[in-house]
């Protein structure tokens, strides 16, 4: 397997001093760092449709060893999420090495690896009281007045058990101290969380970081559709900012004191 | 940087179904006329459109 070889040169020729991928562990696909030491291992690599946020482990190892070059088995969301943390100087480009694997099926090469690429199915109930997976965020502003819209999104939100875990595998996510763990703007200790402040103050965090990997979405126990959430955050950004998150190296314009567009108040219409 | 992220905050409220309880004005301490005529106006505006549907409904949870 070339992705296989390719890992392996990385590591001999010292390139790399660990390359994050997938191995087997007791029949679970699960991130793994294979090192020089133990090269014959990356046999065991495994390129499967799971995915996990290899680049927050990544962030980790970098925090406790800056110089740590560290090779990644990446795919197109991989690389959003790296453009951004080079961009928040939560990576350094130096020290990255990615291998591509196909992620996106085309004409060219039918086959991909992403766990996207099994359509998400919304069952019947979710379309009447909830908010639909696969909607696009225009069309469901579209589609439904305001009332309607509040009552769906509460209806997504009060499933929420506070896991923390859309936050946690979240590869853009790595602010030290979190909003949601602040007392007194989420309450500990207290379930279910108060909606929708709990995923508001998320939403509002995503706004200009979110890469849209999906990931949050996946992990999400109660079903909530996170990025379709997120996917309307940014759409917002874009409209007003033109800017799109992890397409290249540049702050946010939340992050930019001063003008980074023309922009007036919002009139009041009564 | 307000202006930016209040304009995003309209568009979030806007799209949970919440729009118009937020808005922003430039107000100098020298215009206390503007201030008076912006504060009523914004009043009148919340109150015409009702309380927050929000409190009724944490409310309720919390009754169980």
């Amino acid at each position: 397997m070339d992705m296989v070889k390719a890992a392996k040169e990385l590591l001999l020729q010292d390139r790399v001093d660990i390359f994050l991928g997938y191995h087997k562990l007791d029949g679970h696909q699960i991130p793994h760092g294979f090192t020089k030491a133990r090269v014959a291992d990356l046999d065991q690599l495994e390129i499967s449709l799971n995915r996990y946020p290899l680049e927050k482990i990544a962030c980790d190892l970098a925090q406790k060893d800056p110089t740590l070059k560290i090779g990644i088995l990446a795919r197109d969301c991989s690389q959003r999420a790296l453009n951004l943390l080079y961009t928040w100087d939560q990576l350094n480009p130096e020290n990255i090495e990615t291998l591509t694997v196909n992620c996106c099926p085309s004409s060219l090469s039918t086959h991909g690896d992403c766990s996207y690429l099994k359509p998400k199915t919304t069952g019947e109930y979710k379309k009447a009281h909830g908010i639909d997976y696969n909607d696009s965020p225009k069309d469901f502003m579209a589609e439904h007045d305001s009332q309607d819209r509040l009552s769906r999104w509460m209806y997504e939100f009060q499933k929420c058990i506070k896991c923390y875990g859309c936050r946690n595998v979240c590869p853009v996510c790595f602010c030290k101290e979190c909003s949601l763990e602040h007392p007194n703007l989420v309450e500990p200790g207290v379930l279910p969380a108060e909606v929708p402040i709990f995923h508001l103050i998320r939403a509002t965090h995503m706004a200009g970081r979110c890469i849209d990997c999906g990931l949050c979405e996946d992990a999400c126990p109660a079903h909530i559709p996170l990025r379709m959430l997120y996917r309307e955050v940014n759409d917002a950004v874009s409209d007003i900012f033109g800017y799109v998150p992890g397409d290249h190296i540049e702050k946010s314009p939340f992050s930019i004191i001063g003008k980074t567009v023309e922009l007036t108040p919002a009139p009041m219409d009564v | 940087m307000t202006l930016k992220r209040i304009a995003f905050v309209q568009e979030l409220l806007k799209f949970m179904g919440l729009e118009g309880r937020l808005h922003l004005e430039w107000i100098s301490s020298a215009e206390a006329q503007k201030y008076v005529d912006v504060v009523t106006k914004f009043t009148e505006k919340i109150r015409n459109m009702g309380p927050n549907p929000l409190r009724a409904i944490n409310e309720m949870k919390k009754a169980g």
